[in-house]
């Protein structure tokens, strides 16, 4: 039950409302006003909001009531009296400390209560009587009409300007009427305000009282015995337990829920690419950092720090940026006597133009170990067999070698020489099997490649010797004199270009079976790999410098109808119709049959002196006179592969091994340089090429060391002829 | 350390020296222990000076005693077991027997030597030097020469040539005439080596054109039947003056180059080696291949020692190797034997010493090895002036070499002592 007070007071507010009569305390408040003038209402205030569940029927209002009534009234000066009986049970506010006064034998509020209200209408919006001259109904039912307003903005204003107690008057919403607020109203809101109790008497901080000694002492409060339902298990919360668990079973509610570690706050960076750089970062430059004071600055420096009368002369003669020392070290008796330092400012200032005219870009160095800039090549001991030591020496010529050749066994070698001597070898023994006198300087010889035709193709001054050796087999060699004999002259005589002859009988029991007389010195002659037909070029400068014979047929025909410079030497392809013309800074490739020129090569050489096509085809090295060697790749590009420039001099010769993956080029230097030339079959894989020993042995005669390669057709093993008359074989 | 100590042992027992260890100067030599076994021995009885050479583990001692041990891992601590021998002592020059031309091959025997030349003639010569026969005959070098059969009255020699054929010859001693039996035409190439089998009835010839070919040493008086071109009277004329014609009783091929060296390593057994760097082994009877030994470089001479069972083998680099035939897996290399400076071209074992081996190299000397000796030979016998081709011993105790210098050296050597220690 509601004391009888609060019941009366709220009686006498209605009649003091029935009669108009403002100024009820309590009012404004319930109806939640805002005071003019008022902060906006600190935190106690949020009190209401509870304790008026608006339109929710009379129970609610009513409890609204009582406790509002209750809040109130404590505020209002009598807390213990006014305890509302519902108060225990509601959300209490910290502010309103009504809980331990609360008696428990107080019962509930009465379902009817006493309404004091004037306005009937209950809380409703009131704009809902905006339109009407009325603003409810009292408790008569009789209208409350909305009291005259007629203010305008200036008279509000004037109002205010002139009503000293304008910042108390508050306007009744539900009547609509000004209230003039009290100054206990007043004093009460302030303090609200302020957070503290309504009660001006009321003390919270009155000292406590134990209601039992907080010593422990020897007899007990209570000896009852223990409640058997504190030692027996709960029934309820077995029964709760149970449901829980067949939740947990029938997988209704899951237990310990894995927490989702996905961060909840949304990452701005998460889409930026990590590494670009943007704004002032880009150009974060560090300041570039002072040296760290060392002896010499110190106020009393080690002697050796000291500048001697020379170097002070010489320091002062430097021009101050080439300073090593921007001071003179100089030294004190104590640090006491040391003065003060008279470049202070101006060096703070240099090191403020410093960091202020420091780079703004960063120039990114590019910091490579020369190391890893030379490419990996494998060590030559993995790359074996090459050849590596001088074997044999061939000696007999006396004068330089210029040329050799071997026969497609590898039983015989034949050499020609200045001392216008063809000599035949046994490879194995370096035993001279044979010598021929042709009656010249001997330019080149050639081997007939095909194993099945013992002949040789011999230059001498402007005519080639095609010379049968008589050496291995003899049913072959017999065979090749029958396949000279066997030719027909044709009916009509043939224009040609050269003389075909056939030896005389002198010169065939030397071995010489046909002469092919050129107008002009021939200078080289190589044979093509099926052994049938011959090129050989002639120092010319016209249009007849390559001529391109047939043995079998002995007919003679110019390939080309104009000169494109210097022909230095030709080769024929070993296996389709192609036929190279070396000129001294390209070389041309043609296709015989085709009759055109399918590619020109830029050697990048100043003049070429010499040309060896890899066994395979695709492959030609190109020895220059400048000391290089050009590597080409035809199936990549008309530019070299690879230049090597291992020889210090002029590169007389290359050539190819027929199977071991090799390649060696002769220098006027008199080195023989073996290199590993493994091409692939994989046309994607590069050629890889590894230089592997440089062989030397012939001494240097006339500035002239090597003069020509050879390899042997089977064994990893390199002949090379000299200019100090020796051949020598490397092994 | 100064001193060691060692315990001496030997098999002679003439030289027995008593079996106690003796502390002897760590860096003493072959001829500072030879002096200590000599005082110990003169001690005793009356004793001759005698040379000793000193083996530990089975190696020849070389070089100062510590170094040795250090160099195989001797313990220098414990006491060593030095064994000693009778020194070997140098093959003493005896002859030089001058040719016309390069000497490829040299087969000796007891009372004479034959040579192959590169004059195109195969000689005989009495072991003093003198020249007996001069066999003409071949229309190329002779590259091989061989003994069949030596009879008091008539000898069957056989000579190989570049002209690609093999002549079987018969000398009669004591006319001092000698006529072409046979002429062995097959070859389409140089034949480079010759040898008999041990019964004397069969040989087998390697030539260029990388075919071995086994014929028939019994002379007869048939020719064989020859399937050849009728068009060639004139050559036909030729080789009917050199004797009948014989072809091969088979033919071995397999060898991808030139056949470099063959011979009997047994009655029934062939070895051959090539410049496709293998050495082969076949079945004479039935023309097999039995085994095949890869080495990595061109096989220029092999031989085989029934004592030791072993094949050695020059190569055109600076080895020579041991082989052992009977394993199957193939290359195996038991000994490098490495000394010389330039190819080898001829090796050869001792008839009569498991141990012992010469050869002959480009760098015109000769070597007379020790198998437990592999860095040094024991002695090196340098007298020719240009490459050594040939090298050749016989059991009578003479070693022979041939080379470019147009000469053959005879060395006698002490065969003796060539058991002692083995």
């Amino acid at each position: 039950m509601l004391p009888a007070s609060i019941i009366g007071d709220r009686r006498r507010r209605a009649r003091r409302h029935f009669r108009n009569v403002p100024a009820v305390p309590a009012g404004p408040f319930h109806q939640r006003t805002v005071m003019p003038g008022a902060a906006p209402a600190p935190e106690p205030w949020d009190l209401w909001p509870h304790a008026d569940p608006g339109g929710r029927g009379t129970k609610g209002r009513d409890e609204a009531t009582g406790a509002l009534g209750a809040a109130a009234c404590s505020r209002y000066g009598q807390p213990k009296k006014a305890a509302a009986g519902r108060a225990h049970a509601r959300p209490c506010h910290p502010g309103v400390h009504l809980l331990e006064m609360v008696s428990p034998a107080l019962t509930p509020l009465p379902s009817a209560p006493l309404q004091d209200i004037r306005n009937t209408v209950g809380n409703i919006p009131m704009e809902w009587y905006q339109d009407f001259p009325h603003i409810g109904y009292n408790l008569e039912g009789k209208k409350i009409y909305k009291p005259i307003r007629n203010k305008d903005e200036l008279d509000m204003f004037l109002e205010k300007m002139e009503n000293p107690d304008y910042w108390r008057t508050v306007q009744d919403k539900m009547t609509g009427a000004d209230i003039k607020l009290t100054d206990e109203q007043v004093d009460l809101v302030h303090r609200l305000q302020k957070g503290q109790f309504g009660d001006v008497h009321f003390n919270p901080y009155e000292p406590a009282v134990d209601f039992f000694t907080h010593e422990v002492m020897i007899h007990p409060v209570t000896n009852r015995p223990a409640d058997k339902r504190s030692f027996i298990p709960s029934l309820i919360e077995k029964e709760k337990v149970s449901k829980l668990v067949h939740a947990i079973k029938m997988g209704w509610i899951k237990p310990r829920k894995p927490k989702d570690d996905t961060p909840t706050y949304y990452d701005l960076w998460a889409h930026e690419d990590p590494n670009s750089i943007l704004g002032r970062h880009k150009m974060h430059v560090p300041a570039p950092k002072m040296k760290l004071p060392g002896h010499e600055e110190s106020y009393n420096p080690p002697p050796e720090y000291l500048l001697s009368e020379e170097e002070k002369l010489a320091w002062e003669q430097q021009e101050p940026a080439e300073r090593k020392l921007n001071f003179v070290p100089q030294q004190y008796r104590c640090l006491r006597a040391v003065p003060a330092y008279s470049r202070f400012i101006h060096e703070r200032f240099e090191r403020c133009l410093d960091l202020y005219l420091c780079p703004r870009q960063r120039k990114m160095r590019v910091n490579v170990d020369p190391e890893d800039l030379i490419p990996k090549l494998p060590k030559p001991r993995d790359l074996q067999p090459f050849p590596t030591t001088q074997a044999l020496v061939y000696r007999g010529h006396t004068s330089l070698v210029r040329c050799l050749s071997i026969s497609p066994s590898g039983q015989w070698l034949v050499s020609g020489s200045d001392d216008c001597t063809v000599r035949f070898w046994e490879v194995c023994t370096a035993r001279c099997m044979k010598t021929l006198p042709v009656g010249g300087v001997v330019k080149s010889v050639a081997w007939n490649p095909n194993p099945t035709i013992c002949l040789v193709a011999i230059c001498v001054e402007q005519s080639v010797l095609l010379v049968n050796p008589c050496l291995g087999d003899k049913l072959l060699y017999g065979a090749t004199d029958q396949l000279l004999e066997s030719y027909v002259a044709p009916e009509e005589e043939r224009v040609q270009p050269v003389q075909w002859v056939t030896a005389t009988m002198e010169e065939h029991s030397k071995g010489v079976r046909l002469v092919v007389q050129h107008s002009k010195a021939v200078k080289q002659v190589t044979w093509h790999g099926k052994g049938d037909y011959f090129a050989s070029v002639v120092s010319d400068n016209s249009n007849m410098q390559v001529l391109i014979h047939q043995t079998s047929k002995r007919w003679s025909q110019n390939p080309f109808r104009k000169s494109k410079g210097l022909v230095q030497c030709v080769l024929f392809h070993p296996i389709r119709p192609y036929f190279f013309v070396a000129t001294q800074r390209y070389v041309r490739v043609y296709n015989l049959l085709k009759q055109e020129l399918t590619k020109k090569l830029m050697t990048n050489c100043k003049w070429v002196s010499s040309m060896a096509i890899h066994p395979g085809g695709d492959n030609i090295i190109c020895g220059s006179y400048d000391s290089k060697l050009a590597w080409f790749d035809l199936d990549l590009s008309t530019r070299p592969y690879q230049l090597l420039r291992h020889h210090k001099k002029a590169l007389r010769s290359v050539a190819f091994h027929k199977h071991y993956p090799l390649f060696a080029s002769g220098s006027d230097d008199g080195t023989v340089i073996v290199c590993h030339g493994m091409v692939y079959n994989d046309l994607l894989q590069n050629p890889l090429l590894v230089p592997v020993k440089v062989l030397k042995g012939h001494a240097m005669t006339l500035d002239l060391g090597v003069l020509d390669v050879l390899f042997h057709p089977t064994q990893p093993w390199v002949f090379s002829s000299g200019a100090d008359s020796t051949v020598r074989l490397y092994t | 350390m100064a001193q060691l100590t060692a315990r001496f042992r030997t098999d002679n027992r003439r030289y027995a020296v008593e079996d106690v260890p003796f502390s002897v100067p760590a860096a003493s030599e072959t001829t500072d222990l030879s002096h200590l076994i000599n005082k110990l021995l003169a001690a005793g009885h009356d004793h001759k000076y005698v040379e000793f050479d000193f083996l530990i583990n089975g190696q020849f001692l070389r070089m100062p005693l510590v170094t040795h041990m250090e160099m195989e891992n001797i313990s220098t601590e414990e006491v060593v077991e030095i064994e000693y021998v009778e020194k070997y002592m140098a093959p003493q020059p005896e002859e030089c027997i001058f040719h016309d031309d390069w000497i490829s091959s040299v087969q000796a025997t007891e009372e004479w030597i034959l040579t192959g030349c590169y004059d195109q003639t195969a000689r005989i010569w009495s072991l003093e030097g003198k020249s007996i026969m001069t066999i003409a005959g071949h229309t190329e070098v002779v590259k091989d020469v061989a003994w069949v059969k030596q009879d008091s009255l008539s000898c069957l020699l056989l000579s190989a040539s570049m002209d690609q054929t093999v002549l079987l010859w018969e000398w009669n001693v004591e006319k001092n005439k000698v006529k072409a039996l046979h002429c062995c035409r097959g070859h389409a190439g140089s034949v480079d080596s010759i040898a008999v089998d041990c019964t004397r009835t069969k040989f087998c010839s390697g030539s260029w054109d990388k075919m071995l070919k086994i014929w028939s040493a019994v002379p007869t008086e048939e020719e064989d039947e020859m399937e050849e071109a009728a068009n060639r009277p004139r050559k036909k004329q030729k080789t009917e003056q050199l004797g009948l014609t014989r072809t091969p009783l088979a033919t071995l091929s397999g060898h991808t180059e030139a056949v470099s060296s063959v011979l009997w390593s047994d009655t029934e057994e062939i070895c051959s080696a090539s410049w496709d760097h293998t050495i082969k082994l076949w079945d004479a009877e039935t023309g097999d291949l039995k085994s095949t030994l890869t080495g990595n470089k061109v096989f220029n001479s092999v031989s085989y020692s029934p004592l030791c069972r072993r094949l050695a083998s020059g190569s055109t680099d600076r080895h020579i190797r041991l082989w052992d035939p009977r394993s199957k897996d193939g290359s195996l290399v038991l000994l490098s034997l490495t000394s010389h400076t330039g190819w080898v071209t001829s090796v050869k074992w001792s008839p009569t010493h498991e141990h012992q081996l010469i050869s002959g190299s480009l760098d015109n000397i000769v070597k007379l090895w020790d198998t437990r000796s592999c860095k040094a030979p024991l002695y090196d016998l340098a007298a020719h002036e240009d490459k050594v081709l040939c090298v050749d011993w016989t059991e009578a105790g003479l070693l022979l070499s041939g080379g470019a210098d147009n000469k053959l050296y005879c060395y006698r050597y002490p065969a003796t002592a060539s058991d002692v220690g083995a």
